[in-house]
C-alpha cells in the first residue's frame, strides 16, 4: 500500500510542474514524432515538406556552388527567423559582388555593377513564412515523386528524392536532404529527360541559434549608387476596374495570387498575378506601357529563370518564373484583360481571390 | 480517504510526481515510494517514458548541451549496471563521480541512486528508449566540435554541418574557388543548358531584378533561392553587361531618370 500522504507532500509544486511543462510537451512531441519519422524512414513527400520546413523556419548560414553549364560561382547564403520577421542575405562570394537584402518588409538589391541598388517592400500577404506548401495529390498529377533512399553525400547521411516532371511545362528537381538536420545540400535541376540544367551544392551549412544583425549589412559602399525605391503609396490609388486573367493555364497551374505592387523607379503599379503548380512558380507583371519607351516583346532568361513579354491592350506583360521558356510564354500569353476599361491608362486591381 | 478520489485526480498526482523527480525536486523518500508505484503501474512506466523522450526532444530542439542532471545520473548509473540489482560499491561510486560535476547535493544523489535500485528492473524498457534518444542528441551535439563557419560572427552555434570536402581552414572555406565538379554519387549528371533561341534577348538587369524580387516573394522555398539567383549570380551580371538591347526590354530606366531617383537620393 503506498503512502498517498507523503506523495501529497509534493501535489502543489508537481501540478506547476506539470501545467508548465505541458505547454511544451505537445510541441516537443511533435518534434520527436518528426524525428522519429525521420530515423524510421519517412516518405519522399514528406522529406519534401520537411525540407520546405527547414529552408524556411530554420537559421542557417552556408556557402554553396551554383554550377549552370561550364560556370561555377560561390555564394553565401545567410537565413535567420525571428517570429515572424525574416532576414535573408545572398551574396556573390566570387562573381558579380551583387547582394540581396532582407530585413523585415524591406528587400534591397545591391547592384555595383551598375552603381544601382533597389529597394521593394515584401508582399503584406507573402507566403515566405506563412504558408509552408504541400504537397497534395494535384501535384502528383504533374510530378512523380521518387526516391527516399538513403545516399551518402559529402560525409553526412541524405535522403535522395527526384520530383520528375510528367511534361515538358516545368522542371524536375533531385534533391539530397540531410537526415538529420533536412537542409538540401545537393540539388539538382533537371530537364524532363533527366538532364541536369543546373545545381546547388553547399560546402558548409551552420545552423546558428542566432545571427547578428551584423551579418546583414552589405559589403559594398553603396552612398554614391542610384537608389530605386518602390513608393508605399501606389498599391491602392488604382481606380479603373481592369481584371487580368490568364484564359488558360499549362496542366497543373493555378492562380493562387492577385495583388498589387509597388515597384521601384515606377509611379504606377504594377499588376501582380502568381500562378503554381505546387513546386514551380510564375509571376505575371501587368503595368501600362509607357510611351516613350520601346516596348519588350519575346522571350529572356534571367537567371534560372525564364521570361517572357508581350503586349497586351496598350499594357507591358511580362511572365516570369523558374519553368521552361514555353510555360511562361504559354501563360504570357494567355494574359487578358477582363474589363473594357483597361484600355484607360491606369490599372484595375481586383482585390486578392485565389483561383484554384 | 484519499485512497477514494476520483482516478483522473490520482493520475495527476503521479504525473506532478514523476515531472518533480525529472526536475530533480523529489526528496529521497518519495523517489522510493514512487519507483515502488513505477513498478506496480504500467500507465506510469510509460509516463516515464513520454517524459524522458520529451526531455531530450525539448533539449535538442533548445540547441543545449547535454547536462542534464537527471539524464546524467542515469546514463552514467546504466552504463555502469552490468545487470538488474543494486550497485557494486565501486561502481556506485563512479557514478557519484561522474555525476558530481554537476550535482551539488550529495543528498540528492543518493535519493536518486536509491531511486535507481527500485526502478531499474522495471523501467529497464523505458530507460533504454530514453537513453536511445539522449544518445541521438548527444551525437548531435558532437557534430558542433568541427570548427564553424563564421563562429566568430554567428555565435552560439547550435549545430554545424561541416562536409568533407571542405578546407580546414575557415579562412579558405571563405575565400577558396568552389570545386565546379561536384563529388558524384555514381549517379550520372549529364548536363544539358538549354539552347537559346535565337530571339531569345537577354533580361535588363534592374527592371527584370524588380520582377524577380517580387516573384521571389511568392516562390516556394525550394525554387526561391534558383529565383534569386537570376538577380544575384555571375550569370546576371555578365548577361546584362553583354546586352546592348537589355536596356529596351520591357520598359528602360532612362524612360523616367528624374523619377527614378525620386525618394532615393538620400540613401538607406
Amino acid at each position: 500500500m503506498p503512502a498517498p500522504g507523503v506523495l501529497m507532500g509534493a501535489e502543489a509544486r508537481g501540478l506547476r510542474w506539470y501545467e508548465r511543462r505541458s505547454r511544451v510537451a505537445t510541441f516537443a512531441a511533435l518534434s520527436l514524432l518528426l524525428g522519429a519519422g525521420a530515423a524510421m524512414g519517412a516518405e519522399p513527400k514528406e522529406w519534401l515538406e520537411r525540407m520546405n520546413k527547414a529552408l524556411t523556419t530554420r537559421n542557417y548560414v552556408g556557402v554553396f556552388t551554383h554550377v549552370r553549364g561550364t560556370r561555377a560561382e560561390t555564394l553565401r547564403i545567410i537565413h535567420r527567423v525571428r517570429g515572424r520577421d525574416v532576414s535573408e542575405r545572398l551574396l556573390s562570394l566570387d562573381g558579380s559582388g551583387r547582394e540581396f537584402v532582407r530585413e523585415g518588409d524591406e528587400i534591397t538589391c545591391y547592384l555595383p555593377d551598375k552603381k544601382t541598388v533597389l529597394v521593394e517592400r515584401s508582399a503584406p500577404d507573402g507566403p515566405l513564412l506563412g504558408a509552408l506548401p504541400a504537397f497534395d495529390d494535384g501535384d502528383s498529377l504533374v510530378y512523380e515523386i521518387r526516391g527516399g533512399e538513403r545516399q551518402r553525400l559529402l560525409g553526412r547521411t541524405t535522403r535522395l528524392v527526384a520530383l520528375h516532371p510528367r511534361d515538358e511545362y516545368r522542371y524536375g528537381y533531385r534533391l539530397w536532404i540531410d537526415e538529420q538536420t533536412s537542409m538540401p545540400l545537393k540539388t539538382q535541376l533537371c530537364d524532363k529527360a533527366g538532364n541536369v540544367i543546373e545545381q546547388i551544392l553547399f560546402s558548409s551549412i551552420d545552423l546558428p541559434e542566432r545571427i547578428p544583425d551584423s551579418m546583414f549589412k552589405p559589403l559594398v559602399d553603396a552612398s554614391d549608387y542610384r537608389w530605386l525605391r518602390a513608393e508605399r503609396t501606389l498599391a491602392n490609388n488604382n481606380a479603373s476596374s481592369a481584371l487580368w486573367e490568364a484564359m488558360r493555364l499549362p496542366p497543373g497551374f493555378r492562380m493562387t495570387t492577385r495583388s498589387s505592387q509597388a515597384m521601384p523607379g515606377s509611379k504606377e503599379p504594377v499588376a501582380h498575378l502568381v500562378f503554381t503548380d505546387g513546386v514551380a512558380s510564375v509571376s505575371v507583371f501587368v503595368e501600362p506601357r509607357k510611351p516613350d519607351t520601346q516596348p519588350a516583346e519575346g522571350p529572356a532568361r534571367v537567371g534560372s529563370s525564364s521570361a517572357f513579354s508581350t503586349v497586351v491592350d496598350d499594357h507591358q506583360v511580362t511572365a516570369i518564373g523558374e519553368v521552361p521558356p514555353n510555360t511562361v510564354q504559354f501563360i504570357a500569353t494567355q494574359v487578358k484583360s477582363t474589363s473594357k476599361s483597361s484600355t484607360t491608362r491606369g490599372l484595375g486591381i481586383a482585390p486578392q481571390r485565389p483561383n484554384k | 480517504m484519499s485512497e477514494e478520489r476520483p482516478s483522473s485526480e490520482r493520475h495527476g498526482e503521479r504525473d506532478s510526481q514523476l515531472s518533480a523527480m525529472f526536475d530533480g525536486e523529489l526528496s529521497g523518500a518519495e523517489c522510493e515510494l514512487l519507483a515502488r508505484r513505477l513498478a506496480r503501474d504500467e500507465s506510469l512506466r510509460g509516463q516515464w517514458s513520454r517524459y524522458s523522450l520529451i526531455g531530450a526532444a525539448v533539449r535538442a530542439e533548445r540547441g543545449v548541451r547535454l547536462d542534464d542532471r537527471v539524464a546524467r545520473k542515469v546514463l552514467s548509473a546504466i552504463a555502469q549496471e552490468p545487470s538488474y540489482g543494486d550497485l557494486p560499491a565501486g561502481e556506485a561510486a563512479a557514478a557519484r563521480s561522474a555525476a558530481a560535476d554537476s550535482v551539488t547535493s550529495t543528498a540528492r544523489v543518493n535519493a536518486y541512486e536509491r531511486w535507481l535500485r527500485f526502478a531499474r528492473p522495471v523501467v529497464g524498457a523505458s530507460i533504454a528508449a530514453g537513453v536511445a534518444a539522449v544518445s541521438i542528441m548527444w551525437l548531435r551535439t558532437q557534430d558542433d566540435t568541427a570548427p564553424a563557419l563564421l563562429a566568430s560572427e554567428a555565435a552560439p552555434v547550435t549545430e554545424s554541418i561541416v562536409l568533407e570536402p571542405e578546407p580546414a581552414s575557415t579562412a579558405l572555406v571563405l575565400t577558396a574557388q568552389a570545386d565546379p565538379e561536384p563529388i558524384s554519387n555514381g549517379e550520372p549528371e549529364r548536363y544539358s543548358t538549354p539552347a537559346p533561341s535565337s530571339q531569345t534577348s537577354i533580361a535588363p538587369p534592374a527592371r527584370f531584378a524588380n520582377y524577380v524580387v517580387a516573384h521571389s516573394e511568392y516562390s516556394g522555398p525550394l525554387t526561391r533561392r534558383m529565383a534569386l539567383l537570376g538577380i544575384v549570380g555571375a550569370d546576371a551580371q555578365s548577361d546584362g553587361a553583354d546586352a546592348p538591347q537589355a536596356e529596351t526590354a520591357p520598359q528602360a530606366e532612362r524612360a523616367r531618370p528624374a523619377d527614378a531617383r525620386t525618394g532615393g537620393a538620400d540613401g538607406r
